[in-house]
């Protein structure tokens, strides 16, 4: 605040009362440097505001972020077991166990024979000593696994179909499967549609939760700004007598609406972020199950990021539709 | 400065407030509305203050047909009316320096020009040792004295104020009229109700009397 200066000093600027300016003509800097002061002064009443009345705040904060946690978390999921499906559908392989009595030999001239066909674009033959080491690498059975005297396991041709042929290959996968030498063909391609099925579904239900918990943030700040402006109704009877318009009034309720969104999204956030953090172990495992061959996908910097643009502006919405209401609803009838 | 022509105001309940009211205020004139509680005081400043829209009739201040004034544009019609309640409604969460500040907020004047000019204000009113003060631990005349510092902070062209007097004793009733009939000598038009007729009497100026919502007599003083 400007120190006084000596009274009479003060009293001679002040000029007489009948010189009012009319306040259109105001140059458009002051208009500029007057808008610029009030948003100054909503921002820092509508903060000040929130620290004075710390219980509703942090009520109101903890419903919104929960609310947005909620649809958060399942995008989350959603995104990883989506990373997952997509990771097996690249992997399109059929798995043909042999017959056990097939030698090895005899493996690698089937996968010669199976590689010249078009639809082949390449197989791996899998001894079974490889299986078998690859089997103690994974799985911790290695002690049981020495009890064992023969090696049990068949051996296997990992066939790769040509990648422009369509998901099921019915011809090959037919084939294979009559073949003699073939004991068994593992292909996974209704369970994979079924996946997809349900990660659709997911992704629905989803957005459905998304816009009803949406709905859910834009009431609960609507309801907390409704109940800011009863608390303030003889403060802006007052205001508006003065001469403050709409936007005057409204201001503080938007900066308190947008608030209350940024804190709100920013602990959905933090609450998805820790969700997170616990389910790491846990799902690192299984994905190790994969052989690695899939990251876990957590939040970069644009996904919490927007997630706190959305809910600020969710609460902004809220209140401005709150006060607009009320500023309406205000108006002097004929 | 301020012109009725054959202004009328029903509400919504049917009540008619005002009937046929015709009269003109020139700038810089002091004028008392007189008559008993219900004859349309109230309603008669509220059409001013665009707090209310008349139902018949032609309201022109400062050259604005206020029937016609846009809602976006009431704001600005405002602006240019000092306005005093009877109850004061200051803002008790906020000190004197903030209360009589609030128009100034509401223009965006900036910090040291509002500095200045609530302390002008204050000063008029002789409230100036006490802006820090909390409107609650002052008395009711110095709490009214602040309302008029508010409506005067922003050197408004007409200053209007419903009952101004109405809670204090008759001493303090004087004084604060002395202060509006201070702003006229500077050249603000005053428009007060009031049913003090005693203190009206005192004042010496010109006095509109209301009864049913019916301008009934116009009594200028022969002295002035």
């Amino acid at each position: 605040m400007a120190r006084a200066r000596p009274q009479a000093n003060r009293l001679r600027e002040a000029p007489p009362a009948n010189q009012s300016v009319p306040r259109q003509r105001r140059s458009l800097r002051a208009r500029w440097s007057a808008w610029i002061q009030q948003h100054r002064e909503s921002f820092r009443s509508s903060l000040r505001r929130m620290v004075e009345r710390p219980w509703a705040s942090i009520l109101t904060v903890l419903v919104m972020g929960i609310a947005l946690a909620l649809p958060l978390l399942f995008y989350v999921l959603l995104d990883n077991a989506r990373a997952l499906s997509g990771g097996l559908r690249e992997a399109r392989e059929f798995t043909v166990f042999l017959q056990t009595g097939e030698g090895t030999d005899a493996a690698r001239r089937f996968a010669a024979e199976l590689g010249q066909r078009k639809d082949v674009a390449a197989v791996v033959v899998r001894t079974p000593e490889q299986g078998l080491a690859e089997f103690r690498q994974l799985s911790g059975f290695a002690e049981a696994l020495d009890v064992l005297q023969d090696n049990p396991l068949p051996n296997v041709l990992v066939v790769s179909p040509m990648a422009d042929s369509r998901v099921g290959n019915p011809a090959l996968l037919e084939e294979l499967k009559a073949d003699p030498r073939v004991d068994m063909v593992q292909y996974d391609a209704t369970w994979r549609q079924r996946l997809s099925a349900i990660l659709e579904f997911g992704a629905r239900a989803m957005q459905a939760l998304t816009i009803l918990l949406g709905l859910a943030t834009l009431l609960v700040v609507g309801n907390t700004v409704r109940m800011d402006i009863q608390a303030r109704a003889e403060e802006i009877a007052v205001v508006q007598l003065m001469g403050a318009s709409d936007g005057y009034v409204r201001r503080p309720f938007l900066y308190a609406g947008f608030w209350y969104g940024l804190f709100g999204g920013a602990l959905a956030v933090i609450a998805v972020g820790l969700v997170e953090l616990a389910m790491r172990g846990p799902l690192l495992e299984l994905l190790a199950s994969y052989q690695n061959r899939f990251a876990l996908h957590g939040f970069g910097w644009r996904e919490p990021l927007l997630v706190v643009a959305a809910s600020s502006l969710l609460g902004w919405l809220g209140a401005w539709v709150v006060s607009t209401r009320y500023l309406i609803a205000g108006r002097p009838q004929r | 400065m301020i012109h009725f022509d054959n202004v009328s105001k029903r509400y919504a309940g049917g009540h008619e407030a005002l009937n046929g009211l015709s009269f003109d205020v020139e700038a810089g004139e002091m004028v008392f509305v007189t008559g008993h509680s219900g004859a349309g005081k109230t309603t008669l400043l509220k059409l001013l203050g665009i707090i209310e829209r008349p139902s018949r009739g032609e309201i022109v201040l400062n050259g604005a047909d206020l029937g016609r004034v846009r809602q976006r544009s009431i704001p600005q019609v405002r602006r240019g009316i000092g306005m005093v309640f009877q109850n004061h409604r200051l803002l008790m969460d906020r000190c004197v320096f903030d209360n009589v500040a609030l128009p100034l907020g509401i223009v965006g004047a900036g910090r040291e020009e509002t500095a200045k000019r609530v302390r002008a204000a204050l000063d008029k009113v002789g409230l100036l040792d006490r802006e820090r003060a909390a409107p609650a631990t002052l008395s009711t005349g110095e709490q009214q004295r602040v309302g008029i510092a508010r409506a005067l902070v922003g050197k408004p062209p007409l200053i209007i104020a419903d009952e101004p007097t109405g809670n204090l004793d008759p001493q303090l009733s004087v004084e604060i009229m002395n202060l509006f009939a201070e702003f006229q000598q500077v050249g603000t038009t005053v428009l007060i109700a009031s049913h003090d007729l005693h203190l009206i009497r005192h004042m010496g100026k010109r006095v509109l009397v209301l009864d049913h919502g019916q301008l009934i007599d116009d009594f200028r003083p022969q002295a002035a």
